[in-house]
């Protein structure tokens, strides 16, 4: 056994990662009136720094915080506890696969080792070239069309183990009509 | 006052407290992590559940809920009946106890916390006595999380009662509990560390030995220690606390209830108040001047001399005498010292001794207060001073005096946790004839002391403090002094003429005469242990 510890009083700049720009700060700022209290933003602040950043740095937590007037550790505290938000820079495109129990009984495992091995990822991992990241989620609210695979925000439904070559060659695996991004925002004006 | 049934046994209980603490305050033992009275309620570590009766949803008669609940958040209420000792109870706390053990290491042997670990008494009591689990334990890692602090992360039970002291009673909130589930940990931001002047704490309420003192770490075991109750000389609050020794040699000081002042904390800064005790550069061999230099003598010869002196300067009533009572000593030791030289120079001069001030007072969210005034006794020596009646000065007039060569004879009193003695100072004493210095440190005077006497520090001494509210409090002698040293109360005591042994309650009572602030001192009352 270590009796090392690691050190958490100190961090090297590097692992800071980049920060939110001012645009992404006014636009968190926006969502204030719609919440009761600014710590009450946090979770579409984080949406929105990761839409921005593809994924939470911590210098972008660190911003956030400062935003919301909360002490850093309260939006690590929120980040570490979705798996929806990364801490390590994603790749363009996002594989999320089911694996709650109507998926895995209809063979969402079968999925996850073709997607393994032809990407030689595992989960919460990214591909050297950085065009995928994989990872797994409970479940994708679809569970009638299980197997389910969302690229990015969009969601493949009853996906075969053929399925998943086509999906990962296809460029427009993940085009949407509307992006979902765009849900949380303020409603276009009439 | 509400009553209420445990078990069968009818207690009363304090109004607006929870069913735990009420049970506690009664005796009872019930196991419990997340609960702690300083910090919110969350209810979450699932050990203090109880069975209890409520109005049945058909009949509307009395009858025990099937479902169990927690007693750290039920507040009693006249006349409710509950129950402890029960199969339903049991067998709760059994398998709470069983999934805390799933992943915690068995490293009690290498533990600071062993000992007085929660973890360790509630599996005595209510754990298995063996795993029944084949899968590996999760291995979480040690994390170096502040200057005074380490987390064992894999011995955490994850009661966030840590979380809430920064939160709520520090108000800094450096702690946090990261990622979900049965991989949830404590951390820091990275970069953020835990760093405030009650950092400390969290050490005592972690129940187990995730969270560490760095000073302690590896020290001792805790079963070695023996505790005596004292309070801080940190600060004019009088915090009160244990020291806890052994070997002749302070480990650790720790916090003790005190409704009135500190509550169930103490800052950093009377924690560590005790460093200076084992210092190696503490005088301890009282030294006279002969011919030029400082020689050692015997106390009693001390006592001879500075009578004789006293005589002989004080034959027109002291008025070119000062003697300076500091804020560091014991209002037992003032009051021997004030009474004694009135006795043979009513016209000396009191002074209140040096004040180190530091900044302004700190205030913490939930009312805990660090004060400026970093010395235990300015308030009880000065009301010593203003009872002996004659004349008396500031430390800032006496220095002037001083310094105008006003003064032939001077005793100053010291016992600050450093040297405080400084060149100027020295110069401005060196214009006293002669100058007795009663302190724990060599100083840049001591080429012109007449006698150089080692005073004890409060670890070695008993007495009483009074703090910045006027609140006279006790403290009993953790250690002797060091060898060579007399305690200062012992010292004065038969310097003022009294026979045998030097006790602070029995020289209280002689004051209370005179005095009767002194007549009653304030203990706080007895807390339940609240699993730290
Ligand atoms: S470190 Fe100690 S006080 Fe903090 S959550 Fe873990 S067990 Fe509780
Ligand atoms: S179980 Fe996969 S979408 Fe619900
Ligand atoms: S649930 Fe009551 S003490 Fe933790």
């Amino acid at each position: 056994m270590s009796w090392n510890a690691i050190d958490r009083k100190t961090v090297p700049a590097e692992e800071m990662g980049p920060g939110i720009s001012e645009a992404t700060k006014e636009k968190i700022r926006s969502f204030f009136p719609r919440y009761p209290s600014k710590q009450a933003c946090m979770l579409p602040a984080l949406h929105i720094a990761q839409d921005e950043l593809g994924y939470v740095s911590l210098q972008a937590m660190r911003d956030i915080a400062q935003v919301l007037e909360l002490p850093p550790a309260a939006v690590m505290d929120v980040v570490s506890f979705y798996t929806h938000f990364w801490t390590h820079p994603r790749g363009e495109k996002m594989l999320m696969l089911c694996r709650s129990l109507t998926c895995e009984l209809l063979g969402s495992e079968k999925l996850r080792a073709r997607i393994e091995e032809k990407l030689g990822i595992g989960d919460h991992e990214t591909t050297p070239d950085g065009k995928f990241s994989f990872m797994t989620e409970e479940c994708l609210a679809a569970c009638d069309h299980g197997p389910c695979l969302m690229v990015n925000e969009k969601m493949h439904k009853c996906v075969s183990v053929e399925d998943v070559d086509r999906i990962l060659d296809d460029p427009a695996s993940d085009r949407l009509d509307i992006p979902r991004s765009d849900t949380y925002d303020a409603p276009p004006k009439a | 006052m509400p009553k209420i049934t445990i078990d069968g046994k009818t207690v009363e209980c304090r109004e607006n407290i929870p069913v735990l603490r009420a049970a506690l305050e009664a005796g009872f033992e019930v196991p419990h992590y997340c609960y702690h009275p300083g910090l919110s309620v969350v209810a979450s570590c699932r050990l203090c559940l109880m069975q209890m009766k409520m109005p049945h949803p058909k009949t509307k008669e009395l009858d025990w809920a099937p479902k169990l609940f927690p007693s750290c958040q039920t507040p009693v209420k006249d006349g409710m009946e509950v129950k402890f000792d029960s199969q339903l109870v049991h067998n709760n706390t059994n398998h709470v106890m069983e999934y805390y053990l799933i992943n915690h290491p068995l490293d009690c042997p290498v533990c600071d916390k062993a000992g007085e670990c929660y973890l360790q008494d509630y599996t005595e009591d209510y754990g298995p006595a063996t795993s029944r689990m084949v899968e590996e334990k999760n291995k979480n890692p040690k994390k170096d999380i502040g200057s005074q602090t380490l987390l064992y992360q894999d011995r955490c039970v994850l009661c966030t009662r840590c979380v809430r002291f920064t939160q709520e009673v520090a108000g800094t909130s450096e702690l946090t509990v990261i990622n979900r589930g049965n991989r949830g940990e404590i951390d820091v931001f990275p970069g953020e560390p835990l760093e405030n002047p009650l950092q400390a704490n969290v050490v005592d309420i972690c129940p187990v030995g995730a969270l560490l003192d760095k000073n302690f770490l590896f020290q001792q075991r805790v079963w070695l220690l023996k505790p005596t109750k004292s309070v801080s000389p940190a600060d004019a609050r009088g915090s009160t606390v244990y020291i806890d020794v052994n070997d002749d040699r302070v480990w650790r000081i720790r916090p003790r209830f005190n409704e009135k002042v500190n509550e169930w904390w103490i800052s950093d800064e009377s924690r560590f108040s005790w460093q200076h005790v084992h210092s190696p550069d503490r005088l301890n061999i009282p030294m006279i001047r002969e011919e030029s230099a400082l020689r050692p003598t015997r106390w009693p010869v001390v006592q001879e001399q500075i009578r004789a002196q006293l005589n002989t300067v004080a034959s027109d009533g002291g008025s070119r005498v000062a003697i300076v009572l500091s804020p560091m000593m014991s209002c037992e030791e003032a009051w021997l010292l004030a009474s004694f030289v009135r006795q043979s120079a009513p016209q000396a001069t009191f002074v209140i001794g040096y004040v180190p001030v530091e900044g302004t007072d700190q205030t913490f969210p939930k009312g805990f207060v660090i004060s400026a005034e970093k010395c235990p006794n300015r308030r009880g020596v000065e009301t010593v001073i203003e009872q002996a009646g004659g004349p008396s000065a500031s430390w800032d007039e006496f220095l002037t005096k001083a310094g105008g060569g006003e003064y032939r004879f001077a005793l100053v009193t010291g016992g600050y946790p450093k040297a405080w003695i400084d060149s100027t100072l020295a110069d401005t004493l060196r214009k006293i004839e002669t100058v007795v210095l009663h302190d724990v440190w060599a100083s840049a005077l001591d080429d012109h002391l007449w006698l150089q006497l080692p005073s004890a520090t409060w670890v070695e001494r008993e007495g009483s403090f009074m703090n910045a509210d006027g609140l006279v409090q006790p403290f009993d002698r953790a250690l002797k002094p060091l060898d060579g040293v007399v305690g200062d109360g012992q010292f004065y005591y038969e310097l003022a003429g009294h026979q045998g042994l030097f006790r602070s309650r029995k020289v209280r009572e002689l004051m209370a005469a005179e005095l009767p602030t002194f007549g009653e001192v304030f203990v706080p009352r007895e807390e339940p242990e609240y699993a730290h």
